[in-house]
């Protein structure tokens, strides 16, 4: 993330992932259509139309509970056949939630 | 043949993009999009389907983007966009407008963030501060299960109330301290959360130095609260529309 022509702040490598982590996963243009994130060789986002797609807090403030969530993660599941799966970064903490 | 694209710009037709790898170590280049205003999209040639989420594909995302940031503000896109040429073109024709003002809002600005932080401490004085905690557990002393209940739902939201309002609280300052040299504004409050205000600010440049020196006079001023100030970034928080 450091540029320093622009004096951006070259703070700890682990601060600067969580910044970035935080910055370009719920924000930004999107192009209608799918955008598909593998982890792991998994794939654990899937984005269309409806995006779902952000860190702990954005789900949830999406969605509301994790129930709901996982309700209509399931039921997405069901329709199209996808694993959809929110990846959950609580501050950076890797968790996720799966669901297949 | 897909790409993975990290922007959109209306300023840097005609010119070059060498210096960053993209995400996959790949070669970063300009390609005209169209629309009435020379707009170029950056991108690289992406072989696979998926984007994977790793360390080195994040930073890569953003090291493409701070690079045009050091040139031009461009209209980044959201982590792991893939597109053909085709799809690009059709993208940018059918929202010309949105992205017309997207450039208009952002050129000469970059974002800036600030994040506050309630002290795990100053939180639980919070929540307990907003009841009277002895008198709830007199009160609970030999009554049914109900009314404990009751009481302890009571406690909770007169807990939940009182983080609501420190945090609309911090919103505020920052408002009031960082909010003065913003073009604009996104703020998000999760007051159950351990970062209560995340606020991000489009900022010209050239008031990206009074921000810091603002974002620092904040952290001094919110006491049981820390203050992490960032950027520049990328318009990553200004540049979400809904597509056609």
């Amino acid at each position: 993330m450091a540029d320093k022509a622009l004096g951006i702040l070259d703070e700890d490598e682990e601060l600067s992932l969580l910044e970035t982590l935080d910055h370009v996963l719920d924000r930004g243009l999107v192009i209608a259509g799918e955008v598909t994130i593998a982890v792991a060789d998994i794939d654990l986002i899937y984005l269309g139309l409806n995006l779902l797609l952000g860190s702990v807090e954005s789900v949830n403030r999406t969605l509301g509970t994790r129930e709901r969530r996982m309700e209509l993660l399931s039921a997405g599941a069901r329709r199209g056949g996808e694993t959809r799966v929110a990846v959950e970064t609580d501050e950076g903490a890797g968790d996720s939630a799966a669901e297949g | 043949m897909k790409f993975y694209v990290y922007c959109l710009s209306d300023e840097l037709s005609g010119e070059s993009v060498e210096g960053p790898t993209g995400v996959g170590g790949a070669a970063v280049r300009l390609v005209s999009v169209g629309g009435a205003d020379s707009v170029v999209a950056v991108l690289s040639e992406f072989a696979g389907e998926r984007v994977p989420l790793t360390r080195e594909n994040l930073l890569a995302h953003n090291r493409v983007n701070a690079h045009v940031l050091a040139r031009a503000t461009p209209l980044p896109f959201r982590f792991g966009t893939l597109a053909d040429a085709a799809r690009l073109s059709a993208y940018v024709a059918a929202n010309e407008t949105a992205l017309a003002e997207g450039f208009a809002l952002v050129r000469g600005c970059v974002e800036m963030g600030v994040k506050v932080r309630l002290d795990e401490g100053a939180k639980a004085g919070v929540e307990t501060s907003a009841v009277n905690v002895e008198a709830v557990s007199d009160e609970a002393a030999g009554v049914g299960r109900g009314t404990a209940f009751l009481l302890a739902k009571r406690r909770e939201i007169l807990g939940g109330e009182a983080l609501k309002a420190r945090a609309e609280e911090a919103a505020a300052r920052v408002a009031a301290c960082v909010g003065g040299v913003a073009r604009e504004s996104d703020v998000r409050l999760s007051p159950e959360g351990p970062i209560v205000v995340r606020a991000s600010h489009l900022v010209a440049r050239e008031d990206v130095a009074d921000y810091r020196a603002r974002a620092r006079d904040l952290g001094a001023g919110l006491a049981g609260m820390h203050v992490l100030a960032s950027g520049p970034w990328p318009p990553y928080s200004f540049s979400t529309f809904s597509p056609v």
